[in-house]
């Protein structure tokens, strides 16, 4: 786990508050991988508060970009917009908001957390596919967010793993590589 | 290179144009390799090159001539042979002995000089080559699903799609978005059709703004329904060119992704707005819930779950029809011919695969990797998009190797008068 001292340096958030907020992406997470979906799972907290969760449902929907984090982009979006709030308003929300993910957004998650303007990210393990906040391209740089790894990450990667192991028992054992430690 | 304005010598005619995965090298930047050379006498020249084959050929420099022909005036020529590569150390005296042998018995006066690396690609480097040293061109012949190169028929399809991509652009009469058609190339059919939803109510065309939040209500336009429901010319722009369509492109939203909140600020309060429905995704989401809609069930499938898109490992996908690997292209759609004659044409598709997709812009990052998750096969634009285009303009996601699929990219180039003289697809 990744509370050392020296991420908790790093990170503006409690390390507490950071763990709680990750456990209820881990959950999450645990949701998607008890239906058969790639195990992420996310929680968008503002002032302290989750007001939004999602995680994978990229199978279910046949649309590969529906991962955890659009998911619950669109929840909080619809619920915003319900209650009649302007443009103007919700960007200013997302402005104040923190996404905990168990896995590092990709490259088109990355890219909408940066077209919201949502404030910080925490994930769990890196995504060296398709990682958008440092793996392969870092988009939470130029016009972004800040963004910290590595908190929780083995059990996100465990998740991975279970979820490869129970997936498809009919597939012919696939190639698979170590799992990478997460960064930092 | 695609991030250029359309110059003048683009305007007359429709024309495909590959968008590799490396950033093109200026003709006159290529690499280049330094060889010792020298002038000799044109009566040797024979004799010197035949030896010069033997004991220095130029292993891997085979698009190199050996020989430099220069016209002096007067009518006489000039010429001079390359001898060897220059020795790693940059000293002469460590040339083979034979060559020096060669440079004595001839009395020859040796000078240094620059050759090209690599065989030229294009005519344009070919040219640029030449002016260091002559090098040999041959054009390419293979050609991968447009690679190098589109038949007659296949460039007159993708001209068809890419002008009902544009019409759709333009057909919300008050702004310019972007727009995007999904096709299956085999069938020539429209999977799914949509314009940008950031700002809803100015956004969309006539056809989908009937509906609150119309999430997918295109799917499963056929060709000919395409036809029947197609845009009145006179509302478009009477001078719709692209500088035209650019101008107008402040409301592209992947051309400014970020301003959303600037664009819709004025938007009432009922309206629909979302930050994130650009073209290509409301796309995407079309083409899933046909996927839904004609092939019920079964979205578990055993294909489904094996996919990954989220980790850093991924499992192998056996079940995966159609391996999608960097140049393969045609080799799938010969597959997948097979299998529609085998199976009929309601084979189950999974995702995009095989399916092209056309855009008026260039897609923005989020985009451009929505279509590597959707597994589409080609992207064509017509307009690149220098602010923010990830396929090409600031980043070119297509040569990204460690992701898991690879899609080709093409613009399109259009005639200025286009958009009132094509016709629309043909079925």
């Amino acid at each position: 786990m990744a509370s050392s001292g020296e991420q908790q340096e790093r990170c503006p958030a409690a390390a507490a508050d950071s763990l709680s907020f990750m456990e209820l992406a881990v959950q999450q997470a645990k949701l998607a991988l008890e239906s058969l979906e790639v195990p992420v799972g996310c929680v968008i907290v503002e002032d302290g508060k989750v007001i939004a969760s999602g995680r994978n449902r990229t199978n279910e929907t046949r649309n590969a970009t529906r991962h955890a984090e659009m998911e619950a982009i669109d929840v909080i979006l619809d619920h915003w917009h319900r209650s009649g709030l302007s443009a103007t308003e919700v960007a200013e929300i997302f402005s104040r908001c923190i996404l905990y993910v168990t896995c590092e957004p990709c490259i088109m998650c990355a890219s909408a957390l940066s077209i919201l303007g949502i404030k910080e990210v925490y994930y769990g393990c890196a995504n060296d596919k398709f990682g958008g906040c440092g793996s392969i391209l870092s988009l939470h740089i130029a016009r972004g967010f800040k963004c910290y790894g590595g908190i929780m990450a083995s059990e996100a990667v465990s998740l991975f793993r279970d979820f490869y192991e129970q997936g498809n028992p009919n597939a012919p054992k696939p190639h698979r590589p170590r799992a990478a430690q997460a960064s930092s | 290179m695609c991030s250029k304005q359309m110059g003048s010598d683009d305007i007359g005619q429709w024309r495909i144009e590959y968008i590799p995965d490396k950033p093109p090298v200026p003709p006159d930047q290529q690499p280049t390799v330094d060889v010792v050379a020298s002038p000799i006498d044109p009566k040797f020249a024979n004799a010197i090159v035949r030896r010069l084959n033997q004991v220095a050929p130029l292993e891997n420099l085979r698009h190199v001539k050996r020989v430099q022909k220069k016209c002096l005036e007067g009518g006489k020529a000039e010429l001079s042979v390359v001898l060897c590569i220059v020795p790693d150390n940059g000293d002469l005296r460590g040339m083979p002995p034979d060559v020096q042998e060669l440079i004595s018995s001839y009395q020859l006066s040796t000078f240094t000089t620059k050759v090209c690396k690599y065989a030229a690609l294009s005519k344009e480097e070919w040219e640029a080559q030449c002016k260091l040293w002559p090098t040999s061109y041959h054009p390419p012949t293979y050609n991968i699903s447009g690679i190098t190169g589109f038949s007659e028929d296949d460039s007159r399809s993708v001209f068809s799609f890419m002008k009902y991509a544009v019409e759709l652009a333009t057909s919300g009469n008050e702004w310019v978005v972007n727009a995007a058609v999904i096709v299956d190339p085999i069938s020539s059919q429209v999977i799914a059709s949509a314009c940008d939803q950031v700002c809803h109510s100015h956004g969309s065309p006539a056809r989908t703004s009937a509906e609150p939040r119309c999430y997918g209500q295109v799917a499963a336009i056929s060709a000919k329904s395409d036809v029947n429901g197609r845009t009145d010319y006179d509302s478009l722009p009477q001078n719709a060119s692209s500088n035209y369509l650019e101008q107008k492109g402040a409301v592209v939203s992947c051309l400014s992704p970020w301003s959303w909140a600037k664009k819709c600020a004025h938007q009432s309060s009922s309206s629909l707005w979302h930050p994130l429905r650009h073209a290509a995704m409301v796309a995407i989401e079309s083409s899933a819930e046909r996927d839904r809609q004609l092939f019920p069930g079964s979205g578990r499938s055993e294909d489904m779950v094996s996919e990954m898109d989220c980790a850093q490992y991924s499992a192998g996908s056996p079940a995966k029809r159609q391996k999608t690997e960097d140049l393969r292209f045609q080799v799938e759609i010969d597959e997948k011919r097979d299998v529609h004659s085998l199976q009929g044409p309601l084979e189950k598709p999974y995702l995009c695969t095989g399916y092209d997709i056309y855009l008026a812009w260039e897609p923005c990052v989020m985009c451009a990797m929505a279509l590597v998750h959707q597994r589409i096969r080609r992207i064509f634009y017509a307009f690149p998009n220098a602010s923010a285009g990830a396929l090409g303009s600031v980043q070119r996601l297509q040569g990204e190797k460690s992701l898991n699929h690879h899609y080709a990219v093409f613009r399109v180039f259009m005639p200025q008068d286009t958009l009132r003289s094509v016709p629309i697809p043909l079925s």
